[in-house]
């Protein structure tokens, strides 16, 4: 009983710590809390129109389509994963092998052949997501157990990468009929491969695109000389970035970019260089910075490559930053959108990594997929940073993109980049 | 685009005498894209994008592209060949408005 007391003093003890800690380290925002800084078609806003329909605003050219009733990646977004559905094959309806091969290929709906390897010179190109189908056929599987396949894969699998297309509405039950009856066609021996290529199985992996410094190969580093003239460049308050950081960007900004993203106590959030130039650059020279601006883009590209070859150092360990890299993991993992997928799907060597989606080779988050950034895309004509790049994967998932400076993103860039923690950076890169 | 012309060459460090070496090079230039109308006819302008480039190497012409429309902003060529002596590796560009400008690169023996 004499041990009481002092229990009790630990534990105010504890609680004043814990009271210090918070009032010198706020907590990073669980929530949205963030007011976007980003340019308008990043921010991803929806339109309504006086009709009722809903248009997406999204960067030029890509698709307008709201995904709004799908689940995303915001932290108060409360819905549920999909509920595991069981169906029952349709038996009024007689399957065509036929129409069901072009619903395989139908590049609007999977197309299925993103994951799934078939025979036939027109699948180009095929995935290995997924197991080659060439010879289900030989299994003898009951048709309605294929069904229930297509419809909802997690009545049998309960962690698996494939979508519950029946599910969520992608194909109607009598397309699934059509799919059910053209796999049961597919009979063994497969033809043998006129081209290699053809099959991700073989198909030889991407080398890379070259030394990523030479601005003769890589147009990222002509952009980086072309935006020097930024760093001296006075904004409206009279100030230019090179008022205060004196000896020019290689210098004044050496080491600064393998601090970043980190948990930025001023405003209570984890920021990126992007996010903390937004904020910055605005309050000490007036010049506004949006995320994802060419501005914007460009001072980080300074920024970053001033610390080319350093190995990125992000802070790991503090009670902040670990709460944080825990929200983006659980990110990671969140199964969204139309396709009901995780990031964890396409990006972990247990899953997609290293894999085919159609022809692109995705990524392996454990070898580090952030230092490279902003980077050259040969497939798009331009530099994105990381932010553009989380956007873009939103639309494969079918679910509505948060602003390019969102909390969820920030967290999510954090825990990516703790597997890059020690590598060089490397930017600006080349790929795909 | 206030850079435009501004040219650079890249050679390897390491070359030995008679080695086939390959030179790239890129300017800085807009390189305008020849713009049609509602009906496809060509929108009559003065497009200003590179026709000509020339390289020679020790004062001998080694290569001469002739581009007949834009083909890139920011435009890069390369091509290879035999270094016989250490010496300048000079190239041209020409563009529709009459610009012209000249980069060199020497090629040294390691």
């Amino acid at each position: 009983m004499r041990r009481l007391p002092s229990l009790r003093w630990a534990a105010l003890a504890l609680l004043a710590a814990g009271c210090a800690l918070t009032a010198r380290e706020s907590p990073p925002l669980a929530s949205s809390a963030w007011t976007s800084r980003a340019i308008p078609e990043a921010r991803g806003e929806v339109k309504v129109t006086p009709d009722g329909k809903r248009t997406a605003v999204r960067y030029k050219g890509w698709t307008t389509r709201d995904f709004g009733a799908f689940r995303t990646y915001a932290y108060d977004d409360a819905r549920l994963e999909p509920a595991v559905q069981k169906a029952v094959m349709p038996a009024s309806v007689v399957g065509d092998p036929t129409r069901g091969r072009a619903l395989f290929l139908d590049r609007q709906k999977g197309p299925c052949t993103g994951c799934h390897l078939v025979p036939g010179d027109d699948v180009w190109p095929a995935g290995s997501v997924g197991p080659d189908l060439s010879t289900l056929g030989d299994r003898k599987l009951p048709d309605a157990y294929l069904y229930q396949q297509l419809f909802d894969p997690r009545v049998t699998f309960p962690v698996t990468v494939m979508p519950p297309w029946g599910a969520q509405g992608t194909f109607k039950p009598e397309e699934l009929v059509h799919l059910v009856a053209y796999l049961q066609t597919l009979r063994g021996p497969a033809p043998p491969e006129k081209d290699t290529d053809r099959n991700p199985f073989t198909r030889s992996k991407p080398v890379g695109y070259g030394d990523n410094l030479d601005p003769t190969n890589n147009p990222a580093v002509v952009r980086a000389e072309e935006a020097q003239a930024l760093w001296s460049a006075r904004g409206p308050k009279g100030k230019a970035c090179a008022d205060c950081h004196a000896g020019g960007p290689k210098t004044a900004m050496r080491g600064v970019a393998t601090r970043y993203p980190r948990v930025v106590a001023e405003h209570g959030r984890v920021m990126s260089l992007e996010d903390f130039l937004a904020v910055h650059a605005e309050a000490t020279t007036g010049r506004a910075l949006p995320s994802e601006s060419g501005e914007n883009l460009d001072l980080t590209l300074l920024v970053k490559m001033a610390s080319d070859g350093l190995p990125v150092a992000v802070d790991t360990t503090s009670p902040a930053a670990r709460a944080a890299i825990e929200r983006g993991k659980a990110s990671f993992y969140r199964r969204v959108g139309e396709r009901n997928h995780a990031c964890a799907d396409c990006h972990t060597p247990d899953r997609g990594a290293n894999k085919f989606l159609g022809g692109r080779f995705l990524g392996d988050v454990t070898a580090g997929l952030t230092r490279h950034f902003p980077t050259w895309r040969t497939s798009q004509n331009d530099v994105w940073d990381m932010r553009k790049r989380f956007q873009w994967c939103m639309t494969p998932l079918g679910a509505n993109m948060q602003a390019a400076d969102a909390v969820e993103y920030a967290e999510l860039e954090l825990f990516l980049t703790t597997f890059d923690v020690g590598k060089p950076i490397t930017a600006p890169g080349i790929r795909h | 685009m206030s850079d435009i012309g501004k040219i650079r060459i890249r050679v390897p460090s390491n070359v030995k005498a008679g080695d086939v070496v390959r030179v790239r090079c890129l300017v800085i230039h807009p390189m305008e894209i020849i713009q049609r109308d509602a009906q496809g006819k060509i929108i009559d302008r003065n497009y200003n994008y590179i026709t000509r480039v020339t390289a020679t190497y020790l004062g001998k012409p080694v290569v001469t592209f002739d581009l007949t429309q834009s083909v890139s902003e920011n435009p890069a060529f390369s091509f290879a060949l035999k270094a016989t002596a250490p010496g300048p590796v000079k190239v041209s560009f020409v563009d529709t408005h009459g610009g012209k400008y000249e980069g060199t690169a020497d090629i040294a023996f390691a």
